[in-house]
């Protein structure tokens, strides 16, 4: 293979320090060098933005989970159908697509690497098949821990390295990438018909609280010198209100990692409301982004929502009955045993609902009013705020102020008295976007160390050229050009080869899931502990030797080995 | 100007042919219209014998005539807003999907679906309609918002199911489960059904024969007098479903 060479790309990679250079880019078997011998095919982009391959840090794309999503809306797959052309498969589904509808989809706008928000351990057979049917990205899988008996036994006797060694044991049975504590303790309770409604509510029969399992959670993820850091979907989802139990959980965080963040907060839109009821709901992204610019060892995204179509699906079963209770619409709700749960139902975000407009613009706040790119990453938290398809658009309010100015005059009238947005001038510039898109995702989940995230030499070869010339255009009255930019690629380059071109999908692919192994001591190993074996036997419906997902799941498995300090 | 579309003979004549372009409008100037037999796209012309009659100057003019073998032809008038399409014989399923406006005349039966989704106009079937008549597809929340759905003969299960607005008349009997998650319109059953209207939330539904299996979540609400096919009627008047805070009228013959 004689390789691949970029002309004339303009540069922007953060985490290579480089912020809008004109240079070539040398690409030899999926990896990037200092150069190629000529012979080389060469892919002039004549001074097009050329950014890393886009990492979506938390996304719902693949699972069973995703998978009800699906087939409880049948006039969901009904919406985005595109019909077999080339190597592209059928696709359907618009808010929940077919797994090829999302891996095309991701593909086109440069997305490279998915990250799967949560996987339950007990189903993560189906997960991994649905992975290698992402065939364009390599995924990930944070796996929920928030309900998990072990780790809350443990969690009660306060003994940390024993909560590690339950954490280590089941990532590396069910092939997973790091811990996810969706609404921690509050799935447990909602067996029993309950939920958590401040960080020191206690869990029934396990006499815990949720601060005591994040704090616990974190310092095991220390333990195991994990990639990530414990990936943390706040309790009291979508409650008007229910800033103040984020901010105590964000008070909750200590700093033990040099490397990356200790604490990663996800859709943060959704836990950062004022107010009391639906009807004084008011934005609390001031207060939010207060303690997160004064903490640079926590960060957060954005969940950002969009108007329109969409579902919500989440392993916090008793905020999907909420929203259920809210639409009277279809509904799912679904346990899994000694784990976790979920729900899932449909939604319409309507501009001519005030609070729905309120929750779109605490989104943008957060992002704008983060000082550092780096704390703030982009997501919809796909499809719960929005299919990420709408990331070019978000990309673009971001950008313009002139865009926020013209959708203000659609929503409702009153949502300016209840949000600072319309107040705030900043405009994100083309480098703040690549850290909000790629590189912040990079650094935030550990993946730099198996070269993504960046363009220097020894990297992954993954890039994403957008057909967009920054010198040329002003993001801030050309707003209409970024996001038909951002929607498409020139070309998407996946491990030195071009997948996708001019919006269209030119070969089959072939992913990698990517999982974490933290080596244990002998005496940590759950394998062989008699009391995690006896127990396993006694609660679980299934044995313990049938519980490991097999390598034959991950066809073409990236496994990241670390030595625990236990 | 009226296009008479009759179908040639076809070596399998079972395989169903989806005709969403066969509607008024595109008479008007396309010449182009395609449709699939299973799963090849053709020309209309070679599977139909097309012969056109008249001038037209506006959709409005344009009468569309289907004879020969058309039970197997779906989706006829998906989308139609103007014109007159008269079926001599059966239609297949989908017949007027999402319609907005014109009319549709089947001197045959229907087959399933017939009129989902319409927004508006109308559609006569003289004989009987499949399952789903005038109702939702698949996890669609809103059926039939607007318009008139007549159905001479019998009509299938669901009838009406998640009828929002307009009217549906079926003067025949209706399976199982008519106006299931109803939420506004009118639905008149001139025959029997079993099981009418359950989780209805709003709109009024008739029923002149014997209503089956009636569910236990309507309450008694009076008795109400009305004129069906130019009698008299005494009707026993329910409110329901109160399973499901529903605010509808279900009214039954004494």
């Amino acid at each position: 293979m004689p390789g691949l060479l970029i002309k004339n790309a303009f540069v922007i990679d953060p985490l290579s320090g480089v912020k809008g250079e004109v240079m070539d880019i040398a690409i030899r078997d999926g990896k990037i060098v200092e150069d190629v011998p000529s012979g080389a095919e060469i892919i002039d982009v004549r001074g097009c933005l050329t950014l890393p391959g886009g990492i979506d840090s938390h996304s719902h794309v693949c699972g069973t989970k995703v998978n009800f999503g699906r087939y409880m809306s049948p006039e969901d797959m009904r919406a985005g159908r595109t019909a077999r052309k080339g190597v592209m498969h059928v696709t359907s589904g618009y808010s929940v697509p077919t797994t090829f509808g999302n891996s095309y989809r991701y593909s086109t706008m440069g997305y490279t690497t998915i990250l799967e928000g949560a996987m339950a351990p007990l189903e993560a057979r189906h997960t991994h098949e649905e992975f290698t049917a992402t065939p364009h990205q390599d995924m990930l899988a944070n796996t929920l821990f928030d309900g998990n008996w072990s780790i809350m036994d443990a969690v009660r006797e306060k003994d940390v390295k024993r909560a590690a060694a339950v954490v280590a044991w089941t990532l590396a049975a069910v092939k997973g990438f790091a811990i996810k504590l969706t609404n921690p303790g509050g799935t447990e309770a909602w067996g029993w018909g309950g939920d958590m409604s401040s960080v020191h509510d206690t869990v029934p029969n396990f006499d815990v609280s949720p601060a005591e399992i994040i704090s616990t959670m974190i310092k095991a993820n220390e333990l195991l010198n994990l990639p990530h850091s414990v990936h943390l979907h706040c309790n009291n989802l979508g409650v008007p209100g229910n800033y103040r139990t984020t901010l105590n959980t964000i008070g909750l965080a200590p700093d033990l990692n040099k490397e990356r963040q200790s604490l990663y907060l996800t859709h943060v839109q959704f836990h950062s409301y004022g107010g009391t009821t639906w009807r004084d709901i008011c934005s609390k992204s001031e207060d939010i982004t207060m303690a997160i610019n004064s903490r640079p060892h926590v960060v957060m995204d954005m969940g950002q929502i969009m108007f329109g179509r969409t579902t919500t699906m989440t392993a916090d079963g008793p905020m999907e009955f909420k929203l259920y209770k809210l639409h009277h619409n279809k509904w799912s709700n679904h346990d899994v045993e000694l784990e976790t749960g979920s729900g899932i139902i449909p939604v319409y975000y309507s501009r001519k609902s005030l609070v729905n407009c309120v929750m779109w613009a605490i989104g943008l706040e957060l992002a704008l009013l983060t000082k550092n790119p780096w704390q703030c990453l982009l997501s919809t938290d796909s499809p719960n705020g929005a299919p990420f398809v709408k990331y070019p658009e978000i990309i673009a309010l971001l950008m313009s102020r002139k865009f926020r100015e013209n959708e203000r005059k659609m929503i409702d009238q009153r949502t300016e008295h209840f949000v600072p947005l319309f107040a705030i001038d900043r405009e994100l510039d083309w480098y703040e976007i690549a850290v909000m898109t790629r590189a912040g995702q990079a650094k935030a989940l550990g993946l730099t160390r198996i070269g993504k995230g960046y363009l220097s030499p020894g990297a992954e070869a993954d890039v994403a050229i957008y057909p967009i010339k920054p010198g040329e255009i002003d993001p801030s009255v050309d707003y209409q050009q970024v996001v038909a930019g951002f929607s498409r690629t020139l070309h998407t380059i996946k491990r030195g080869r071009v997948v996708a071109r001019d919006g269209e999908v030119v070969v089959e692919g072939a992913n990698s899931t990517i999982w974490s192994r933290a080596h244990v001591p002998p005496e940590y190993d759950m394998g062989k502990d008699p009391e995690f074996i006896k127990k396993f036997e006694q609660y679980y419906t299934v044995r313990m030797n049938n519980y490991p997902v097999q390598d034959v799941y991950l066809p073409r498995g990236i496994r990241i080995e670390t030595e625990a300090s236990l | 100007m009226r296009v008479i579309l009759k179908t040639r003979p076809r070596a399998k004549p079972k395989i169903p042919i989806e005709a969403e372009e066969i509607i008024p409008q595109n008479f008007l100037r396309r010449n182009d219209i395609r449709v699939f037999e299973g799963n090849k796209e053709r020309a209309l012309d070679d599977l139909f014998f097309i012969t056109t009659e008249g001038p037209a100057v506006s959709p409005d003019q344009v009468e569309v005539i289907l004879t020969g073998d058309t039970g197997v032809i779906k989706r006829v008038g998906e989308y139609m807003n103007a014109g007159r399409i008269i079926v001599e014989g059966d239609i297949g399923m989908h017949c007027g999907n999402f319609m907005s406006a014109g009319e549709i005349l089947i001197r045959g039966n229907a087959d399933a679906w017939l009129g989902r989704e319409m927004r508006g106009g109308r559609i006569l079937c003289e004989g009987n309609a499949g399952h789903y008549c005038a109702a939702g597809y698949r996890g669609e929340k809103r059926g039939m918002r607007g318009g008139t759905v007549e159905v001479k003969g019998n009509a299938g299960d669901f009838t009406a199911e998640y009828l929002s607005g307009g009217e549906v008349t079926i003067h025949g009997n209706c399976g199982d489960l008519p106006g299931v998650e109803m939420r506004g319109g009118t639905l008149v059953i001139g025959g029997d059904c079993s099981r009418p209207c359950g989780n209805m939330t709003g709109g009024t539904c008739m029923v002149f024969g014997q209503a089956h299996q009636f569910l236990p979540t309507f309450r008694k609400n009076g008795i109400e007098d009305t004129v069906y096919a130019g009698k008299h009627c005494r009707m026993n008047a329910f409110r329901g479903d109160v399973a499901n805070r529903g605010k509808g009228t279900l009214l039954v013959r004494m």
